[in-house]
């Protein structure tokens, strides 16, 4: 008896010995294993240099965050930093990112949590590094409403990379087929006979829904001056403007028969990638950080796409919706908390940095007093692809953004219209969008009863 | 004639029979087949349109395999390492383990069997992962996330394999146990030198069957595993199917290559496998 | 040996320790013991306490750094419609998979006995090769097969022989397709090798008696073959049916953790959804809870009505 719990002892330390914490391995194995693009280090060659490690889904990130590594460093000679990025796959992310915090280990200094998922690691006392000594200093400088979001009880949790403003993503080659003037879509009204055009005169589809995600849903009722949630975080996807805009959605598919479900139901699935490189649509929705999509997976349409702002409901109404966000934070775990957050300061918060989120990630910057910089108006690649007015169309509808009301419930009412409202009413048509918009409601309204 | 009538009709059910077992075995080889297709082939492709019947006829080349023996590969060879070490470990152990329980179980009589082997039962009859959560909180509170022991412990000592040793431990020759102990043998001796060796067509049936699920293990060491560096085959290889990566090239090389290993193990043991099974298997 | 006759105290002790060390390692009271102790251990450790755990856990609410006791509000928030969907999604999973691995290879072992039945071993190891095989490593080559696109290979065969291509991970009906046939798919090798064992303990004089009172195929079947098969019918429907109830992967490969119209949610899903993604380990726990109630019910109706209690072993 006693030499077999030795034996299982020996093994258990012997075997746990072998497995120690997620940031001891990637030390080990960080300076060869960096080739493969999920694994990024940064800065290894330099002595003495405090390791962080960072974790996103979205490798693009990676390349911010190299960058500004890099500059620090130069900066900061006295105190070097090596960053470890690490990009997994965005349930994993998250899932791995809150069960770690929950145990107390094994989390990262630095992590991407996307905006839906936010509420989840806010829940209880968040293990997460208050931000505000580094925040509040320059909040007059940025759009507020994206530190608001990742806040509780007045503490700032998070760092934006950008303000999501959603744009129209024209392919002009096909409007130009189908004889339509971009520049002449000013209302849905307008946008829909263009898109009777598209679909008579050429191959294509006007447009693309999304059926398994929100991003055709959210910003179209956000545009409306709609949300999930109102200020006090009741639940109000069951209004009227919200029923509303699901008929239009669905009309636009079924009754209008200009638009389809996206393929792959989404519009980051790589089916949906190829469909829309080869031509297969003539516009898509989309909030302006999609662009690097375009550059990395879309080559074909280079020099073909033109951004415009959102078709309008009623004239003088809003042209944009901000959508979606990704905050940065500091993990309770770190070992150099001050360091962390001056680091992440440096990098999502100065002037440099903010215009690095534009030149790096073609991402709208937070820190709205870059936006009439010289050097957010220097050629780079997205003009190439694009075009090179894309600010001064960001600038016209900046304020013409809705701020959006993040929740503790809101994983719970993105959850619900991802895999529920939207199935049932655009691809199963079995439900209206009276129905299922307010079985969704009940859904998440019995969850806050407790 | 009734004679030739009784040929014939024999000869068209043999056909019959042969008919339908191709198109069975076409099918359960099929999407094996096309797993190698589609590791022979582009593999963005793949993803945006499907596997397509033409792939079969058109040209094939081997960048996937170029990119995960290249230096892309890198990481995926880090979890083929970590499913080997544990596979193997894990094989080791619970063939150990369970060997002796389902042994006991079978051969001595003592107070409690009866109830243990009850228990046995009950266990096989609990799915793990109704008891998954708790399991997961207790290694967060051992510190044992993010290791290799936290993925072996639940697979240690598998109610099944204990089911199944007992099983074949039945039909053993207990006069030999008797003997060995006239020669002045340990109970321990008569185990291992003894009686074991009696019972190689099960240890062979179970390594398969052990080695086979704690390969394809996916929940569990989904949840215990953190960093990339720790995953296991079957989780790494899932991160690959996400949309924001760009890693397919490695998805269905390493796919076709992850089978291999398994294909090692049963033809090294498949002489007893059957044999194994047969006499193990169930008895009522 | 000259016995001296006033024993030394300490002479004895030795010897009874002795002997006591001797008894163990000889002892055939005591080798059971130390032969099922990883066994018991593991049971205590891995079975029992978690067991207990989770129920325990079900009546808390799991916060980070909090822990509170909220009475049976978890498990009156368990009956919600996403449940009875994935209980829905599990039932038809379970039933399908029972019926197709229990009857298939039952009738595929029989054929594959038959004498006149040619290239055994080859058949035999052709549909056994799946079970090699992960379910991620399948369900990705599955998912190839069966995509979404018209020219993806099941649409190409669908539209050859006049249907209409599909779009399989969007229809409640598709999607169990994909999940129950990559299930038998992987299966159907292995529980042949079952019936192809238990076939073996047919007495073949039974056959030539049977034969002999001119007995029909039929009557063969249900008076010789099945007999002797059963053990192994009860055993395929209890394994297949448990294993379909904690069924997860299956759907994470087609759908990863969320499907459109929960179409793909299986009750183990719910839990990691709940328990896992949402952190509300205390509702998955009541829900795992829930899961085991059900299980052990429909174990316990299916045991007594094929009769594996009458015979207790």
């Amino acid at each position: 008896m006693k030499k077999f719990l030795l034996t299982l002892s020996s093994a258990a330390v012997l075997l746990s010995a072998c497995g120690g914490n997620g940031s001891g391995n990637e030390e080990a194995g960080g300076g060869e294993g960096g080739d493969l693009e999920e694994q990024v280090v940064i800065g290894d060659d330099i002595e003495g240099a405090t390791e962080f490690t960072f974790w996103n889904f979205q490798e693009l990130h990676s390349q911010f965050f190299e960058d500004a590594v890099t500059r620090w460093n130069e900066e900061n000679p006295d105190r070097p930093i090596t960053l470890v990025a690490e990009t997994y796959p965005y349930d994993q992310m998250h899932n791995n990112l809150l069960l770690s915090l929950q145990s107390g280990s094994g989390a990262p200094d630095f992590a991407d949590i996307e905006i839906s998922q936010f509420a989840n690691f806010l829940q209880g006392q968040p293990q997460l590094e208050p931000l505000n000594d580094v925040v509040e200093p320059e909040l007059d400088n940025m759009v507020t409403s994206r530190f608001e979001i990742y806040a509780k009880d007045g503490e700032y949790y998070g760092m934006d990379y950008h303000v999501g403003a959603t744009v129209m993503f024209y392919n002009e080659e096909i409007m130009n087929e189908a004889g339509v003037d971009i520049d002449s879509i000013e209302t849905w009204d307008d946008y829909i006979e263009a898109g009777k055009q598209v679909v008579e005169n050429t191959e294509a589809v006007m447009t693309t829904v999304e059926s398994d995600d929100h991003f055709t849903f959210w910003p179209l009722i956000s545009q409306r001056g709609s949300d999930y949630f109102d200020a006090d975080g009741n639940v109000i996807f069951d209004n009227e403007t919200n029923v509303d805009t699901l008929q239009f959605i669905h009309d636009l598919v079924y009754e209008h028969e200009i638009a389809i479900l996206a393929p792959g139901g989404l519009h980051h699935a790589e089916e949906y990638y190829g469909f829309m490189n080869d031509g297969g649509a003539a516009s898509l929705m989309m909030p302006m950080w999609y662009m690097g999509r375009f550059l990395d997976y879309m080559g074909d349409l280079d020099g073909k796409m033109q951004i415009r702002p959102l078709p309008t409901w009623e004239e003088g109404g809003n042209r944009s919706a901000g959508m979606g966000g990704t905050g940065t934070v500091i993990t309770n775990q770190t070992e150099d908390p001050e360091l962390a957050k001056e680091f992440l300061a440096f990098a999502k918060l100065t002037e440099e940095g903010n215009i690095k989120l534009w030149e790096i990630l073609g991402f709208d910057p937070p820190r709205h007093d870059v936006w009439d910089t010289e050097e957010m108006r220097a050629d780079n690649r997205f003009f190439q692809y694009f075009h090179d007015d894309i600010f001064d169309i960001l600038l016209d509808i900046n304020d013409e953004i809705n701020d959006l009301n993040i929740t503790e419930q809101t994983p719970n009412a993105q959850q619900e219209i991802n895999s529920t409202v939207m199935h049932s009413v655009l691809r199963e048509q079995s439900k209206t969008p009276e129905e299922a918009l307010s079985d969704a409601a009940e859904a998440v309204r019995s969850r806050m009863t407790d | 004639m009734m004679e030739k009538k009784k040929v014939v009709k024999e000869k068209t059910i043999s056909v019959l029979l042969i008919v339908l077992f191709s198109i069975v075995a076409l099918i359960s080889l099929f999407p094996v087949i096309a797993l190698v297709v589609a590791a022979l082939s582009p593999a963005s492709d793949l993803m945006r349109i499907g596997l397509t019947s033409q792939l079969f006829f058109s040209s094939w080349d081997f960048q996937n395999f170029e990119a995960i023996f290249g230096s892309e590969g890198t990481r995926y060879w880090r979890w083929y390492v970590n499913s080997l070490i544990i596979s193997g470990i894990l094989i080791i152990l619970s063939l150990f383990f369970s060997s002796m329980v389902g042994y006991a179980l079978a051969l001595y009589d003592f107070k409690g069997k009866r109830f243990i082997f009850v228990l046995v039962l009950l266990i096989l009859m609990i799915p793990f992962e109704i008891l998954m959560l708790p399991l997961f909180r207790m290694m967060m509170s051992f510190q044992l996330i993010d290791s290799y022991f936290a993925v072996m412990l639940p697979l240690i000592v598998a109610p099944v394999a204990v089911f199944f040793f007992r099983q074949y431990s039945l039909g053993l020759p207990k006069e030999l146990m008797e003997s060995a102990r006239v020669d002045g043998c340990t109970e321990f001796g008569i185990f291992f030198k003894v009686m074991a060796p009696l019972m190689l067509p099960s240890f062979a049936a179970m390594a398969i069957l052990q080695g086979l699920s704690s390969w394809n293990n996916f929940l569990w060491p989904l949840l215990v595993l953190r960093s990339n560096d720790m995953f296991t085959l079957p989780v790494g290889l899932a991160t690959l199917l996400t949309p924001y990566g760009n890693n397919y090239q490695i998805l269905f090389a390493g796919s076709v290559l992850s089978i291999v290993p398994i294909i090692i193990l049963f033809l090294f043991f498949q002489r007893f496998f059957i044999a194994g099974l047969t006499s193990g298997g169930v008895k009522g | 040996m000259p016995t001296s006759i006033p024993t030394n105290k300490n002479a004895a002790t030795v010897v009874v320790k002795r002997k006591r060390r001797f008894n163990i390692l000889y002892s055939k009271k005591a080798a059971p013991y130390i032969f099922v102790s990883p066994f018991i251990l593991s049971f205590l450790i891995l079975s029992l306490y978690p067991f207990i755990s989770a129920v325990n856990m079900s009546f808390q609410r799991v916060l980070p750094g909090q822990v509170e006791y909220i009475g049976t509000a978890n498990y009156s928030r368990v009956f919600n419609p996403t449940f009875y969907t994935a209980l829905q999604n599990t039932t038809i999973y379970v039933i399908f998979t029972v019926i197709i691995l229990t009857l298939l290879p039952m009738v595929f072992a029989i054929f594959l006995n038959h004498r006149l039945m040619k290239f055994t071993n080859f058949f035999r190891a052709s549909i056994f090769i799946p079970a090699l095989t992960s379910v991620i490593v399948a369900g990705t080559i599955f998912r190839m097969i069966f995509g979404d696109s018209e020219a993806a290979f099941a649409n190409q065969v669908l539209q050859f022989i006049g249907l209409n291509p599909v779009e399989w991970r969007y229809n409640a009906w598709s999607a169990m397709f994909l999940m129950v046939f990559l299930a038998s798919w992987r299966w159907m090798g292995v529980n042949i090798l079952y019936f192809l064992a238990a076939l073996q303990n047919v007495n073949n004089d039974l056959y030539e008696a049977a034969d002999i009172d001119g007995a029909n195929a039929w009557q063969k079947f249900k008076n010789v073959t099945f007999p002797a098969i059963k053990p192994v019918v009860i055993f395929l429907t209890t394994i297949t049916m448990i294993n379909g109830f904690r069924m997860f992967e299956e759907s994470f490969v087609f759908f990863e953790t969320s499907s459109p119209g929960n179409i793909g949610l299986t009750v183990v899903g719910y839990i990691y959804q709940e328990g896992i993604q949402r952190n509300d380990m205390g509702f998955g726990a009541a829900v795992g809870i829930v899961l085991l109630g059900i299980i052990f019910v429909i174990s316990v109706i299916q045991l007594y009505a094929t009769g594996a209690f009458k015979k207790d072993d």
